[in-house]
């Protein structure tokens, strides 16, 4: 049988599934969480970060439930890129254009993922102060106004990545079987797009706006 | 210049809906012109078509291509045409009299046609940079420059002829057929099917394998350099609206996990970037996009019934 014996659709299926569960939801709960950046330097560091820091089998989650769903979704990723051919251009469809910036924005999420991670994640494993401060270690850095341009483009790319995415997965497992139900879907995803996008947009400017210690 | 009709060249600009590319969305411009009035559709003969003065000269540019394996080049043609005619007759009037705009008399256009009424899938091509099957395509939808190439990712035989057998590979791959041989329970009644399912089923039998599909897939894989018929990559969209098509039918609902397991291979379903031109270009207007994922839903509870049992 196809399904067992030749993996290729269950790894196509797999693909999709880690992409909705558990990197877009971790995701999602990501954006939620930097969204509180706006109560200031003490409820960020301790309700948040600590908070989630303190958690047992913290590494398991962080290595197993995303660290390795995500690099298995972006690499067989670029094996997906490299099977297309898109012609945004000539067929100006919106649906065509979706897929386009499906792509364009994989390939940017990985590199923005990388930076992103490398500049809190391990640079604050690497440096006990920054993981202290993490609020101030982000504020001074989103202060740049580089900096903050490229977090809001990487935010966004997220975003549209993971709403296009569950919109395609719809198709995918067929929860959505037919085109009008696609188009009705297709603008729930749209909304919950731009939801996690202001959710997003709103925590990085929190960075900037809220005060240094203390609650707002 | 074409010496036929060029006698009395006179500007017209009537009855010319539209000067662009169909419009983007897909509409089927050639279902509303195909009201067109009798004295229009009796074209290719220029004495009689055009009593009211709807003719016009139109500039051809037509990416030729000698041989399979020789480099492509570009040729330019005026044909005095009138707005009844679609591009086929354009090309038939083209191959008694194939002189180029600079005066020079070369070989023939080569193209295919058969039916004339967009039922035999032969004549798909790039129309100013679309696919769509040019028979159906009227001049009153183009403009006055009109550019021809051969359909995208199929191999070129010569000039606006390509070979389509790939289309034919991919319907093999996919199991696209009942199988009627063999034992059947003859005490049963003949397999019914209710009016509703029948109509929605008989969108996808209008399936003409025109290809035009398939060239506006960006998963569809290139193989305009191919001298062999290809049997791999993505089977295509109309492939797989097949499956759905034969998977609902009572007899062809036999077979219906085999052919599920053959799109769940390489080059199946799951290959779908989910891109949806398929749907905007099908001169049919095949619900390829449904087909798509009601074969979605299929495959999961098969892969279900693999892993699980049942
Ligand atoms: C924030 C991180 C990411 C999230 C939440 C995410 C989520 C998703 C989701 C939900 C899908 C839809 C799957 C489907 O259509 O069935 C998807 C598709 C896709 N993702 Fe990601 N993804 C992420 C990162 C990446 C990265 C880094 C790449 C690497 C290049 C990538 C490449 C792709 C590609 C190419 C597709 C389209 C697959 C197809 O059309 O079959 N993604 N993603
Ligand atoms: S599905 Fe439509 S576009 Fe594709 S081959 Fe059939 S008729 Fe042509
Ligand atoms: S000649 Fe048959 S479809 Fe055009």
């Amino acid at each position: 049988m196809s399904s067992i014996d030749n993996p290729h659709f269950v790894l196509r299926r797999l693909h999709s599934l880690l992409g909705v569960v558990p990197v877009g939801a971790f995701l999602a709960f990501h954006l939620w969480e930097n969204s509180q950046s706006r109560f200031g330097a003490e409820h960020f560091n301790t309700e948040v970060v600590d908070a989630l820091s303190g958690l047992n089998y913290l590494p398991f989650i962080e290595i197993g439930l995303i660290a390795l769903p995500l690099a298995f979704h972006a690499f067989y990723g670029l094996a997906i890129i490299g099977s297309g051919r898109p012609e945004p251009l000539r067929y100006g469809y919106t649906r065509n254009w979706l897929y386009w910036l499906q792509r364009v924005s994989g390939v940017g999420l990985l590199l923005f993922i990388l930076m992103h991670v490398a500049m809190t994640r391990i640079a604050g494993l690497m440096d006990p102060a920054i993981h202290a401060d993490l609020f101030g270690h982000m504020r001074a850095a989103l202060s740049n106004p580089w900096v903050f341009g490229v977090y809001l483009v990487g935010l966004w790319l997220a975003v549209l990545h993971l709403s296009n995415g569950l919109a395609t997965a719809a198709i995918s497992w067929g929860l959505t079987a037919s085109a009008a139900a696609q188009r009705r879907f297709g603008w729930v995803c749209l909304g919950l797009g731009l939801l996690l996008g202001v959710i997003g947009t709103h925590g990085l400017i929190g960075y900037l706006i809220a005060p240094t210690t203390g609650i707002a | 210049m074409t010496s036929i009709t060029s006698a009395q060249d006179r500007p017209v600009a009537a009855l010319r809906t539209r000067g662009d590319n169909r419009a983007r969305g897909g509409a089927p411009n050639h279902l509303i012109s195909a009201g067109a009035t009798p004295s229009e559709t009796t074209a290719g003969t220029p004495q009689r078509n055009d009593p009211a003065g709807h003719a016009r000269t139109v500039t051809l540019r037509i990416r030729r291509q000698d041989h399979p394996r020789s480099l492509p080049y570009w040729e330019q043609f005026r044909v005095r045409v009138s707005s009844g005619e679609n591009v086929v007759s354009m090309l038939r009037k083209l191959r008694l009299d194939p002189v180029t705009s600079d005066g020079r008399r070369v070989g023939p256009v080569a193209f295919e046609h058969n039916c004339m009424e967009e039922v035999c899938g032969a004549c798909a091509m790039l129309i100013d940079g679309r696919p769509r099957p040019s028979c159906s395509t009227l001049l009153s939808e183009l403009g006055d420059l009109i550019q021809l190439e051969p359909l995208p990712k199929f191999p070129v035989v010569r000039d606006l002829m390509v070979d389509r057998a790939r289309l034919f590979e991919n319907l093999k791959r996919v199991r696209a057929w009942v199988r009627l041989d063999g034992a059947y329970d003859t005490h049963e009644r003949a397999p019914r099917m209710s009016q509703k399912q029948w109509a929605a089923d008989y969108l996808f039998s209008r399936c003409i394998n025109c290809g035009v599909c398939a060239a506006a897939c960006p998963q569809f894989p290139d193989g305009a350099g191919a001298l062999e018929p290809q049997a791999d990559g993505f089977v295509g969209p109309a492939a797989l609206a097949q499956v759905r098509l034969l998977n609902a039918h009572p007899l062809g609902g036999y077979d219906k996990p085999d052919r599920l397991h053959a799109i769940m291979a390489e080059g199946g379903l799951s290959d779908c970037g989910n891109a949806q031109n398929c749907v905007r270009v099908c001169p049919k207007q095949i619900p390829l996009t449904s087909a798509i994922g009601e074969l979605g839903r299929q495959t999961t509870v098969q892969v279900v019934k693999d892993l699980f049992g049942g």
